[in-house]
C-alpha cells in the first residue's frame, strides 16, 4: 500500500510546484483606475502567503525524507487495504460524474443515478439498500422542490 | 450596553411558536447527526444551512445553535453505546463510557454523559453573557493593528492545536489564506487568480468551500468504511441520571472541566475535540486513582463530556465579537450569519442586541431542553447508530449538492463544494488537519486587509504592529500561547498513553 512518506513526499512537491506558479502569475498583477497606486501592489499578500506556503512544504519534505515522518505517522499507509483505498477513489469518481451529469442533463437524471452509482462504488449488494437510498432521493426531492420551493433543474 | 427594549424584542420572537418549533426541531436533529459517526457538529450545521436562507435571523441562529450544541452531545451515545465515537469531540469519552456500557450499566454512562454536557454547556452560556459584551466594548476601538494581531493570534493557536506536526498545520492554514486571495482585490480592484471567469470575482464562496471540506471530505472516507457493521445492546440504553449527592461528589470535575471547556472554546482550534481530551487528561492527573481512568468510572465520562459541551459557549465568544471562529463549528455558524446579511464582530452587539440577547437566552434554553429531550429521544435516536454507512454517505452527498445550489442556483458553487471535498479528502487522508484550512480560509480576508492597511499606516515599518497597547497584549498572549504548546503536547502524550 501507498506509505504515508511517499504520499506526502509527492504532494508537497506538487504543492511546492503550484505554489511557484501561482506566484508567478502574481508577478503580473496590475491594478487600474484611481486606486491603482493605492497601498501595497496587490501581488503583496499572495505572494507572501505562497512564500510560507512553499517553506512548509520544504520543511515537510525535508522531515518525510530525513526523518522519514511527520507528526508519528512512520510506517503508516494512506488507505487501511485495497478495498478501502477502492471504494474511496470510485466515491470520489461518482461525486464528479454526477456533478457533470447535473451539468449536462439535469437534476433527476443525477439523482437517479447518484444513489446506486454511490452504492456500486462502496461494493453494497443488498437490494433493500438501493430502495432505501432511492426513497430517501426522492424525499429530499420533494421537501426542496416543494417545502422550500427550490427549483432543481 | 443593556437595552430592554431589544430584550423584550427578542423574548418576543423567541416565544413564537416557529422558533420554539425550530429550537426542539434542532435538538433532536443534532442528537441524531452526533450519533452518526463521521458527522460532527460543523457537518450538521453545514446541512441545515440551506433551510435556514428563508428564515428570519433569529430562528435560523436557534435551529443552528441547537444542532450545534445537541451534536457534541449527540457523539457522545455512539462512544458509549458501541464505542464509536460519533464526533471528535466524544473520542475521550470512550474509554470509560463504553467499558461501563459493556458492564451493564450504559444507562449511567448515558446519564453522566447528558448531566455533564448540559452543565458545561450552561456554564459556558454564563461565561459568554459576562465576557463577550466586555469584548465587543473593547473591540470597537479595534483598528487595522489589533485586527492584524487577532488574526495572526488566531491562525497560530489553531495550527499548534490542530496537528501533530506544525510545518503541516501550518501549510494547511496557509493555503486557507491563500485561497481568499481569490477574486478581485478588494482595495484596488485588481484581478488576482480569476482565471478568466467572472464566477471568481468575489472569490471562492465561503459556505460552499466550507461544506466541502467538511461534509463532503467525510461522505468520501465515509464511503471506504462503508462495508462494516454495527452490533449494540438496546437493553442498556434506558438513561439513569446521577442524583445530587453523587454530582456534588464530582464537582470538582465538573467545575474544572467547565472552565476547560470554556476557556479552550475561546481560543480558536479544534474546540471541543481539544477541550474534551484536555479536560479528561487534567481529571486524571488531579485523580487520587488515576488508574481507575478507563475502566469504566463516571469521572471519566463527565470529564470531557462537560468540556466538550462549555466549548460551545467559549466559541461563540471570538465568533460573535470579533468575527473571529472559536471551532470549525462556529467557522460554519460565521457562514450562516454572513448569509443573514450580518458581518459578525464588535457592531453586532450595537446593531443587532436583540439577536445578541436571543443567542444568549436561546442557548439557555437549548440546554435546559436537552435535559427533557435526552432523556426521551435517546433510545430512539441511539437506532440511527444502525443505519448502515452506505446509506448515509449517498444521502449527505445529494443534501450537500441540493443544499448549496439552493443558496444561488449556481452551479460553480456546487463546483467549489465538490472541488474542496476533493481537496478535503486528500489531505485528510495525507494525515493532516482540516480545522487550519477551514478557519484559515475565515481569516484570510481579515489578515490580508489588516496587515495591509497596518502596512499603509506604519510607512512599511513592521515595528509599528507593536506601537499599540492591545496589539501588544494579544502578542504577549499569543507568546505565552506558544510556551504552553509543549504543556498540551504533554497532554496529549498523556491521553494518547491513557
Amino acid at each position: 500500500m501507498l506509505s504515508q512518506r511517499i504520499a506526502n513526499t509527492v504532494f508537497a512537491v506538487l504543492v511546492i510546484l503550484v505554489s511557484f506558479y501561482f506566484a508567478w502569475i502574481a508577478e503580473g498583477f496590475e491594478a487600474s483606475g484611481l486606486l491603482a497606486s493605492s497601498g501595497l501592489p496587490s501581488k503583496f499578500f499572495p505572494q507572501l502567503i505562497l512564500g510560507t506556503i512553499i517553506a512548509c512544504a520544504i520543511i515537510t519534505c525535508y522531515l518525510y525524507g530525513i526523518k522519514g515522518e511527520a507528526g508519528g505517522d512512520a510506517g503508516e499507509t494512506v488507505f487501511g487495504n485495497a478495498g478501502d483505498a477502492r471504494r474511496g477513489i470510485l466515491m470520489l469518481i461518482v461525486s464528479v460524474v454526477c456533478y457533470l451529469t447535473w451539468r449536462n442533463f439535469g437534476f433527476i437524471p443525477m439523482a437517479i443515478l447518484l444513489g446506486p452509482l454511490s452504492l456500486l462504488a462502496m461494493g453494497i449488494k443488498q437490494p433493500y439498500i438501493y430502495a432505501t437510498v432511492w426513497v430517501l432521493t426522492g424525499c429530499v426531492y420533494l421537501v426542496f422542490t416543494y417545502l422550500l420551493g427550490i427549483h432543481l433543474v | 450596553m443593556f437595552d430592554l427594549n431589544a430584550l423584550m424584542i427578542s423574548l418576543g420572537l423567541l416565544a413564537d411558536p416557529l422558533t420554539i418549533t425550530l429550537l426542539v426541531v434542532g435538538i433532536v436533529l443534532g442528537i441524531m447527526i452526533g450519533i452518526l459517526p463521521g458527522l460532527g457538529p460543523p457537518i450538521a450545521i453545514a446541512l441545515a444551512l440551506p433551510f435556514t436562507f428563508y428564515m428570519e435571523t433569529i430562528p435560523s441562529m436557534i435551529l443552528l445553535l441547537g444542532i450545534y450544541s445537541a451534536a457534541i452531545y449527540g457523539g457522545s451515545i455512539s462512544a458509549i453505546a458501541v464505542g464509536i465515537p460519533g464526533t471528535g469531540a466524544a473520542i475521550a469519552t470512550v474509554q470509560d463510557g463504553h467499558k461501563m456500557f459493556k458492564a451493564g450499566r450504559g444507562g449511567e454512562a448515558l446519564g453522566f454523559s447528558l448531566t455533564g454536557s448540559i452543565i458545561g454547556g450552561l456554564f459556558s452560556v454564563v461565561c459568554l453573557v459576562v465576557i463577550s459584551p466586555l469584548l465587543a466594548s473593547l473591540a470597537v476601538k479595534f483598528g487595522p493593528r489589533e485586527y492584524l494581531a487577532i488574526s495572526v493570534f488566531g491562525l497560530i493557536v489553531v495550527v499548534r492545536v490542530a496537528g501533530k506536526s506544525l510545518p503541516k498545520g501550518l501549510l494547511m492554514g496557509t493555503l486557507g489564506i491563500f485561497l481568499t486571495t481569490w477574486g478581485l482585490d478588494e482595495l484596488n480592484g485588481t484581478e488576482r487568480f480569476t482565471f478568466g471567469t467572472y464566477h471568481l470575482y468575489e472569490g471562492l464562496p465561503l459556505v460552499p468551500f466550507l461544506v466541502g471540506v467538511f461534509a463532503v471530505s467525510e461522505v468520501l472516507i465515509g464511503s471506504e468504511r462503508a462495508l462494516q457493521k454495527t452490533r449494540f445492546n438496546m437493553e442498556s440504553l434506558k438513561v439513569k441520571l446521577p442524583g445530587l449527592k453523587t454530582l456534588v461528589g464530582l464537582k470538582d470535575v465538573i467545575l474544572r472541566s467547565s472552565i476547560i471547556g470554556t476557556i479552550i472554546g475561546i481560543i480558536p482550534g479544534e474546540g471541543a475535540a481539544v477541550g474534551a481530551f484536555f479536560a479528561y487528561s487534567e481529571a486524571k492527573r488531579r485523580s487520587r486513582n488515576p488508574e481507575a481512568y478507563g475502566t469504566g468510572i463516571p469521572e471519566g465520562i463527565i470529564a470531557p463530556e462537560t468540556a466538550n459541551n462549555a466549548t460551545v459557549g467559549g466559541a461563540l465568544v471570538p465568533t460573535l465579537t470579533l468575527g473571529v471562529p472559536g471551532s470549525p463549528a462556529a467557522a460554519v455558524l460565521l457562514g450562516a450569519l454572513l448569509i443573514q446579511g450580518l458581518t459578525p464582530g464588535p457592531k453586532l452587539f450595537s446593531d443587532r442586541p436583540d439577536l445578541m440577547y436571543a443567542i444568549f437566552i436561546g442557548l439557555f434554553v437549548i440546554n435546559i431542553l436537552m435535559m427533557f429531550i435526552g432523556l426521551v429521544a435517546i433510545r430512539f435516536a441511539a437506532r440511527l447508530i444502525m443505519v448502515p454507512t452506505s446509506v448515509i454517505v449517498p444521502t449527505v452527498l445529494l443534501l450537500s449538492f441540493v443544499g448549496i445550489y439552493s443558496v444561488s442556483y449556481s452551479f460553480f458553487n456546487v463546483g467549489v463544494l465538490l472541488g474542496a471535498g476533493i481537496l478535503g479528502y486528500v489531505v485528510r487522508k495525507l494525515g493532516y488537519s482540516i480545522a487550519p484550512l477551514s478557519i484559515g480560509f475565515v481569516l484570510g480576508p481579515i489578515l490580508e486587509n489588516s496587515l495591509r492597511q497596518s502596512l499603509t499606516i506604519a510607512d512599511g515599518s513592521f515595528f509599528e504592529f507593536f506601537n499599540t497597547p492591545i496589539g501588544l497584549t494579544i502578542y504577549a498572549i499569543l507568546v505565552l500561547t506558544i510556551l504552553w504548546g509543549p504543556i498540551i503536547s504533554r497532554f496529549r502524550r498523556s491521553s494518547t498513553k491513557v
